[in-house]
């Protein structure tokens, strides 16, 4: 019957038996589905290496990805639309302030002396200013400074909304490592002078000169908002404006400057809604005629010689190729946009106004020998406060997740997103494969095709038991670095570091599970693959760079941690290598504990309590899965 | 040479009718500028039309047609808002930007919180109900001065009876009058309010003082409002002042260091003619207590150091110009107003779209204790949480708070109204701080400009004439200016994701429990024989 | 961890009680008292804490929008206490340790003994549950009305028939969604609450009695909705509490599943919507007291299940109910078809939830759409949760799988 029909009519058939089987249509049903399970868990090993492969190799070409170019989506912003009427008088007028201030600074004037005089520079100019005296008390000793500021109401509007135009005492090169940013300052008060002579401001123009780099601004918002800071003491302000929804930051400490550069990454990973940045960067360029740049890093067109990063045994040719550089050039761009976004720490004075909503940015004005100086950066300031002096809401529009690759291009969260998150699914299926493998035993003959597959009991509780002791040992370990003795001498860390001795004796107390159990190690690596992609996955959208490094430290390393005894032979040395990989850089670099404890205590930088809590736990889970083997 | 007999003919002729029609109304104007401490200057106009000895119209008398109203000054479709709905009391703000009484002081028109605002005393007992004529009103207003005081529905009216007391009289009709309220703080004034305002004027701006109202320089101003208050006295009749106050910063227009005005750098005008059917018209100028000045032209009568210019015998066009002799600088640290008693701030704080705190802070300059009502009428969209009102001063003491009166607002109908008497100890200051929470609202109640927020309006601080030290002049609301607050919006894109979504997700659950509970369980045999007897049989 | 068989039940329970003590006395609940998955409108201590203000200044709490908690909570604490915070810890420890105890006497009664080396666990799974721990750390009355629910339930399973009932109204009077557990309650009180899933039979109990049960029900009802007036003074409290849960007057953003639905709807399709949601919320009573006529303890739990998913104003609590009570269950654990997945689905949404509840209101860079879709994941988690429990409790009876042989659904 079946030779005789034609070929095609063969097919059909077939294709029509496997789509349509008759008999038992659960049976069917069943089959198919073990077929499907059995043929994703032969391929799970592949599947999972690719996953990985894709992911890292992702994460690396970002720099690289097709971004867009940069677009104003908010209608009512307008950019660099109106005529600016900054000129040389008010440039004069800034170098006389300059001269002030810089006769403030050589007979070293206390804040309280300064913050009087910028106050009352601000009252002669008929601005409404006074001064604020602020302590922060942390485990390093108090450090305390005094603030002025000046709230001029807009003409005709009820002062609800205001805009904040700010400098810092301290510039942020070096991260506020003590440059002083008198230009900036300087041009703040000039600016005051200036606008105050102009009718069609909608808003109030909120002027504050804080003192220090991070710690005046902080506690002048803090006030501001009415928030308490348990360790901030400080008088309340007795000007009050509205609600600030932008704001930027002033930083100009060299003498003249060539590019602007623009710092936006806030405290805890908040990027400022991405308008504000195009419109600042149009205006600079076609109304201002000042190239901008990100951060401090020129660009490699300008500059080529600045990106001969290579190492010399590749050959020129590549070397240097065009496409080469560009791709160092937007490698730098994001690397310090990742440095900066993971470790939650702001680039700059503009990070602290994102912790209460307010979009705001640096313009960092890098120094040189020219050829620009107030005139320039003036127009441009004037400009843009034009611009956003035109809202009519609150910045919305625009991106809030995005990577800036260049000045003018930037990836959508669609591109850089599933890098690491790649890597979180590899690690979820490891971990879901461990748990089958787990509930599952296979005796009888391994030869013969159908093993005899048997459950067995998953000892969870004293998994979890297992997980949620060694978090817990996260928590008083960042009590204990969270304290002033712990930066007295250098033994601390290295006391805070035996801690990771715990979990392994408490290990080794653990009744043994009956042999019929599945073994504690395969349970405890499962379950800690599977927390550790979840904290990945959902960190990605809250902090991308945070969570990238975590894939690209932990991904691999957790996934690895030997099972079976006889890979994991001798025990503590593996258990010895993942503490140091956990807990080394309480050791290694005590510079990084130091900040990151003032950030938190200071700014409420979440950055070092993760570490602690979270991350460090996890790598000694893997630890302790070599010590059960 | 022929039409000028026939003008003069036809003057001839009216003048008799217009007298006699004059007799029972009568307009009289006035503008009184004051320079400020802080080199501003304030000018305040008013243009008062009295109506003799004539009554409001009793509620009742709505079943019945009106009788006719002849008016010659009296602006009319103002006439006719007034007889309609029955109105005994109106008074009405159109305000633009925060006025700064630490220093300015007192405004000579007291009303000026920010926006609209209006209030108006009705008696009951008509066939309609107050409330319903309180609607028309709104609706009418409106239209006649091109402002949005129609959206100010029951969600924002409310009926504060003692910050609000009648200026005139209430006839006593033996049925009660009742005060509706409602202020509008979102609202912007502009030349399309000024326009309807001046042609309720005899003038207009043609002549008089009102030809200084120019457009382009009043909105320029610092400050400006505008008010129409129509109040009754029994021994006078209805009165009708219309008013019009600026706040100029000469030393920004001029963009020098002096700080000298006249009519035509303020106003860009000057007083041509006179307004023939004003009785008086008078022009005041408050004159510089310490310091070296020179006013032209030489003013007629000068009374407790202010100068008085008539207008009603005017001979050429009157430009007032006041000079001072030396630069103006900016005080270092603000004098004390001794007609201001107490400075207010008033903010909504944290940052969080869920919640935040009310916090108000009153400081009192006065060498002696004073007590004032304090009235907040907040919309429904902030909720207050009384219990967590917390009350202190930086001096000793405690009960600074008494008499609270709290209606809570209704979510979607009834603004909140909370009202309390403060007593603030001599040269201290008091704070008053309530927790509130923000609403989250369903999308189609959001404004256009969603992602701007709402504004809040003024609270009003009234001294209480009731301390005896306390002087008249001090008497009178203060206003703090509104605020801001951001309300969590949904994703205004999203009603049809939300519900497919939501919808299938339940179905699924659903689906799921409902096809375990009724399907039946079956034990199938696996294994490979059978498959292949299976395969081997068809 | 502690192996069950060798620690007492007492010392561990009064260790479990004394350190729930010692947390709720620190001030923790000042930073969660504010929060939205904790605590409802009609759950949270700080509306409770105006309508009493409100109350004792003479002003009619029901007259605004803030309180709706019911007219008994009113007269509890402006009579006997006040909601002070010492009070407050103190009451809401009881709360919880009434809740475990009873979950601890539900379980005895359930495998008729005297005494198990499981009561530890059960105990300490409601203690240490962080859905239940936390809301009662903020104060939220929904641990009141969990405890008065395990009471009712308690109640039934040991046959003391008033009392359950007495305990069921006091729950229809705290929270009107709880009417759901009444007919598996009452099917209860007739029936035995010892373990059947494995032996289905058909129903055993007698009918009569329950009418008896339902008419007593009744009364009680009616005597403390008299009493709620009587409190409050006039009949708004109904409308303002339990018409709350039937027209979701407030938006406030929750864990569940109504809130942005009627944000989003349209004006003219809400009274049909909320229609559909409240009468869905019925719908499982039936065939689920049908299916498991022969177990109405479990029948009992699935609708606590429902409840924690379907239920308008949920909190964390209500799902954790439902989460603690599987401790109670321990034959069905062999019969969960995907356990894992479940607890993973868990996992995530009790870290999204917070998180996108931040990144929306506090942080202000992500929208809405966040915290909705962190709510959707989590009513796929209970919902994969109860799936699951519906299918264990089903699939027991079929016994022990042997190889070669496979059970499934036709």
């Amino acid at each position: 019957m079946s030779s005789d029909s034609p070929f095609w009519l063969r097919k059909l058939t077939a294709i029509n038996s496997r789509l349509f089987p008759r008999g038992d249509a659960n049976l069917t049903r069943l089959k198919r589905r073990q077929a499907l399970f059995a043929a994703i868990g032969r391929r799970l090993p592949l599947l999972r290496t690719l996953l990985f492969v894709a992911g890292y190799l992702w994460i690396l070409a970002i720099p690289t990805l097709p971004g867009q170019g940069t677009y104003i989506d908010e209608n009512a912003l307008l950019p660099g639309q109106v005529n600016t009427n900054w000129n040389w008088a008010e440039v004069h007028a800034a170098d006389r302030y300059l001269d002030h201030i810089e006769k403030l600074r050589d007979d070293n004037a206390t804040s309280e002396q300064r913050a009087k005089y910028f106050a009352e520079e601000f009252k002669k100019l008929g601005i409404p200013a006074s001064t604020q005296n602020y302590t922060f008390s942390t485990v390093f000793g108090d450090s305390s400074g005094t603030n002025a500021y000046a709230t001029m109401s807009a003409p005709r509007s009820p002062g609800v909304e205001a805009m904040v135009i700010s400098a810092s005492w301290l510039s942020r090169t070096g991260e506020g490592a003590g440059s002083l940013n008198l230009r900036g300052v300087s041009t703040v008060l000039a600016l005051a002078g200036f606008l105050r002579r102009y009718s069609f401001w909608a808003k109030d123009l909120v002027f504050v000169i804080s003192d220090d780099y991070l710690e005046g601004m902080q506690a002048w918002l803090s006030a501001y908002h009415g928030i308490s800071q348990s360790n901030l003491h400080t008088n309340d302000l007795d000007l009050s404006s509205g609600v600030i929804w932008t704001a930027l930051s002033i930083d100009y400490p060299g003498h003249s400057f060539s590019h602007l550069g623009m710092f936006h990454e806030g405290l805890n990973g908040r990027l400022p809604n991405q308008d504000l940045l195009n419109s600042f960067i149009h205006i600079s360029k076609y109304s201002g005629g000042v190239p901008v740049i990100l951060y401090d890093y020129v660009d490699h067109q300008e500059y080529p010689d600045q990106y001969d990063l290579l190492p010399s045994w590749i050959p020129a040719s590549v070397r240097q190729h065009p496409d080469v550089k560009g791709y160092l050039y937007r490698f730098k761009n994001v690397l310090r946009h990742g440095r900066y976004q993971a470790r939650g720490i702001g680039s700059g004075v503009h990070a602290l106004f994102h912790q209460f909503r307010i979009d705001a940015f640096t313009i960092f004005a890098l120094p040189a020998t020219g050829p620009h100086g107030f005139h320039a950066i003036g127009r441009i300031i004037e400009s843009t406060l034009r611009t956003t002096n035109n809202l009519l809401e609150r910045l919305h529009a625009s991106f809030f997740f995005y990577i800036l690759t260049d000045p003018d291009n930037f990836l959508k969260i669609g591109l850089y997103l599933p890098s690491a998150i790649l890597i979180s699914v590899a690690m979820m299926l490891t971990g879901l494969s461990l748990w089958v493998e787990a509930g599952w035993t296979t005796s009888g003959d391994k030869k013969s095709t159908d093993k005899k597959w048997t459950r067995r009991k998953r000892p969870i509780l004293h998994v979890l038991a297992i997980m949620i002791s060694t978090h817990l040992l996260g928590v008083t370990m960042f009590y204990l670095v969270n304290n002033k003795l712990f930066f007295r001498s250098r033994i601390c860390p290295v006391a805070v570091m035996l801690i990771t001795a715990v979990p392994p004796i408490y290990a080794i107390f653990i009744p043994a599970a009956s042999p019929s159990d599945a073994p504690l190690s395969v349970v405890l690596k499962a379950l800690n693959l599977c927390f550790a992609s979840t904290v990945i996955s959902i960190t990605t959208v809250l902090n991308f760079s945070l969570a990238a490094s975590m894939a690209i430290l932990l991904g691999i390393p957790l996934s690895v941690s030997p099972t079976s005894s006889r890979r994991a032979r001798p025990k503590t040395v593996y258990y010895i290598a993942y503490a140091l990989f956990g807990l080394g850089w309480l050791v290694l670099c005590p510079e990084g504990v130091r900040k990151a404890v003032l950030d938190w205590e200071t700014l409420g930088v979440w950055f070092g309590p993760f570490l602690c809590i979270v991350i460090a736990p996890l790598v000694l889970q893997a630890g302790v899965v070599c010590i059960l083997v | 040479m022929l039409w000028r007999c026939c003008l003069v003919l036809i003057g001839a002729l009216c003048t008799p009718v217009l007298s006699k029609h004059l007799s029972n109304e009568e307009f009289r104007e006035q503008v009184s500028l004051q320079t400020l401490q802080d080199g501003r200057v304030a000018s305040t106009f008013s243009f008062n039309i009295l109506l003799k000895d004539a009554t409001p119209r009793e509620p009742r008398t709505l079943i019945f047609d009106d009788e006719s109203q002849h008016y010659n000054l009296f602006p009319l479709a103002l006439g006719q808002i007034l007889r309609e709905y029955a109105v005994t009391e109106l008074h009405l703000t159109l305000n633009a930007g925060k006025w700064n009484y630490d220093s300015w002081g007192y405004p000579k028109e007291r009303d000026v919180g920010t926006g609209a605002a209006l209030w108006a005393w009705m008696a009951d007992g008509g066939p309609t109900s107050i409330d319903y004529r309180w609607q028309g009103l709104r609706n009418a207003l409106a239209g006649l001065f091109c402002a949005s005081i129609g959206s100010l529905d029951e969600q924002r009216t409310t009926s504060p009876v003692l910050p609000f007391a009648p200026e005139g009289s209430l006839p006593d009709w033996g049925v009660e009058h009742e005060l509706r309220h409602a202020s509008l703080a979102s609202e912007h004034v502009c030349t399309e309010n000024l326009t309807p305002f001046l042609k309720l004027l005899p003038c207009k701006s043609l002549s008089g003082i009102a030809s200084l109202l120019n457009p382009h320089r009043l909105f320029d101003a610092d400050w400006h409002g505008m008010g129409l208050h129509v109040l009754w006295n029994p021994d006078a009749g209805v009165e009708v002042r219309l008013a019009f106050q600026l706040v100029s910063d000469p030393l920004r227009i001029s963009a020098g260091k002096k700080q000298d005005w006249s009519f035509s750098t303020l106003f860009d005008r000057t007083i041509e003619r006179t307004c023939p059917v004003a009785q008086s018209s008078i022009v005041d100028v408050a004159l510089p207590r310490e310091a070296l000045y020179n006013i032209s032209p030489e003013p007629p009568r000068i009374d407790q150091n202010v100068a008085f210019y008539d207008l009603t015998n005017m001979s050429e066009a009157l430009d007032v110009k006041l000079k001072w002799a030396l630069d103006f600088t900016y005080p270092l640290d603000p004098l004390k107003i001794t007609s201001m008693p107490i400075s207010v701030r008033r903010t909504l704080q944290g940052a969080s779209q869920d919640r935040g705190q009310l916090s108000l802070v009153i400081k009192n300059n006065a060498p002696f204790p004073l007590q004032v009502l304090y009235l907040e009428t907040m919309p429904w969209i902030v909720q207050f949480y009384l219990h967590t009102m917390r009350v202190s001063s930086d001096t000793s003491g405690d009960d600074f708070i008494s008499n609270i009166s709290y209606v809570p607002s209704v979510p979607h109908s009834r603004p909140a109204t909370f009202q309390a008497v403060l007593t603030l100890p001599t040269e201290s200051t008091v704070y008053l701080t309530i927790d509130v929470t923000k609403a989250f609202l369903r999308y189609t109640e959001h404004p256009p400009d969603a992602q701007r927020g709402w504004d809040l309006p003024p609270a009003i601080i009234l001294p209480l004439s009731s301390s005896n030290a306390i002087r008249s002049e001090f008497v009178g609301r203060i206003y703090t200016p509104p605020l801001l607050v951001d309300l969590a919006t949904p994703d205004f894109s999203m009603p049809y994701n939300v519900i497919v979504f939501s919808c299938s997700l339940i179905a699924f659950i659903f689906g799921n429990i409902f096809n375990l509970l009724t399907r039946k369980f079956v034990v199938v045999r696996l294994g490979s024989q059978q498959g292949t007897s299976k395969s081997k049989h068809d | 961890m502690k192996t069950p068989s060798t620690v007492p039940l007492g010392l561990v329970f009064s260790a479990l009680v004394a350190s729930r003590l010692l947390i709720s006395c620190t001030s923790i609940h000042e930073y969660l008292i504010h929060d939205h998955q904790l605590s409802s409108p009609l759950t949270s201590f700080l509306n409770l804490k105006e309508g009493i203000y409100l109350f004792n200044n003479g002003v009619d709490p029901y007259s605004g929008g803030v309180f709706r908690h019911s007219p008994l909570y009113l007269s509890l604490f402006t009579t006997i206490l006040s909601p002070s915070r010492i009070i407050a810890s103190l009451l809401w420890t009881l709360c919880d340790s009434i809740g475990a105890w009873s979950m601890v006497r539900i379980w005895r009664a359930r495998n008729n003994i005297v005494q198990s080396s499981r009561d530890v666990l059960v105990a300490a799974l409601y203690f240490l549950n962080p859905y239940l721990f936390l809301p009662s750390l903020a104060f939220s009355t929904s641990s009141i009305e969990n405890a008065v629910s395990l009471l009712a339930i308690m109640f039934a399973c040991e046959r003391r028939t008033s009392a359950s009932l007495l305990a069921l109204a006091f729950l229809v009077q705290l929270s009107l969604s709880s009417v759901v557990l009444i007919v598996p309650i009452i099917l209860l009180l007739i029936t035995s609450p010892i373990s059947q899933l494995v032996s289905p039979r058909p129903f055993s109990g007698k009918w009569t009695q329950s009418l008896g049960h339902v008419f007593e029900l009744a009364i009680y009802v009616l005597v403390l909705t008299l009493a709620s007036t009587l409190v409050s003074g006039d009949f708004l409290w109904i409308s303002q509490t339990w018409g709350a849960s039937l027209t979701l007057p407030d938006l406030t953003p929750n864990p569940g599943l109504w809130w942005y639905f009627f944000t989003e709807m349209f004006d003219h399709f809400r009274p049909f919507f909320l229609m559909v949601f409240s009468v869905h919320l019925l719908i499982y009573i039936a065939p689920i007291c049908i299916k498991f006529q022969y177990d109405s303890l479990y029948a009992t739990f699935l609708l606590v299940g429902v409840l924690g998913i379907f239920k308008a104003y949920l909190t964390l609590s209500d799902p954790g109910l439902f989460l603690s009570m599987i401790s109670l269950f321990p034959e069905i654990y062999p019969y969960f078809r995907h356990p894992i997945v479940t607890s993973l689905l868990h996992l995530h949404a009790t870290m999204l939830l917070p998180l996108f509840h931040r990144l929306w209101l506090t942080q202000g860079t992500g929208n809405a759409n966040f915290f909705y879709a962190s709510t959707l994941v989590f009513a796929c988690a209970n919902g994969a949760a109860l799936v699951d429990c519906v299918w264990a409790g089903l699939r027991i009876a079929i016994g022990e799988q042997v190889d070669g042989y496979a059970v499934t659904q036709e």
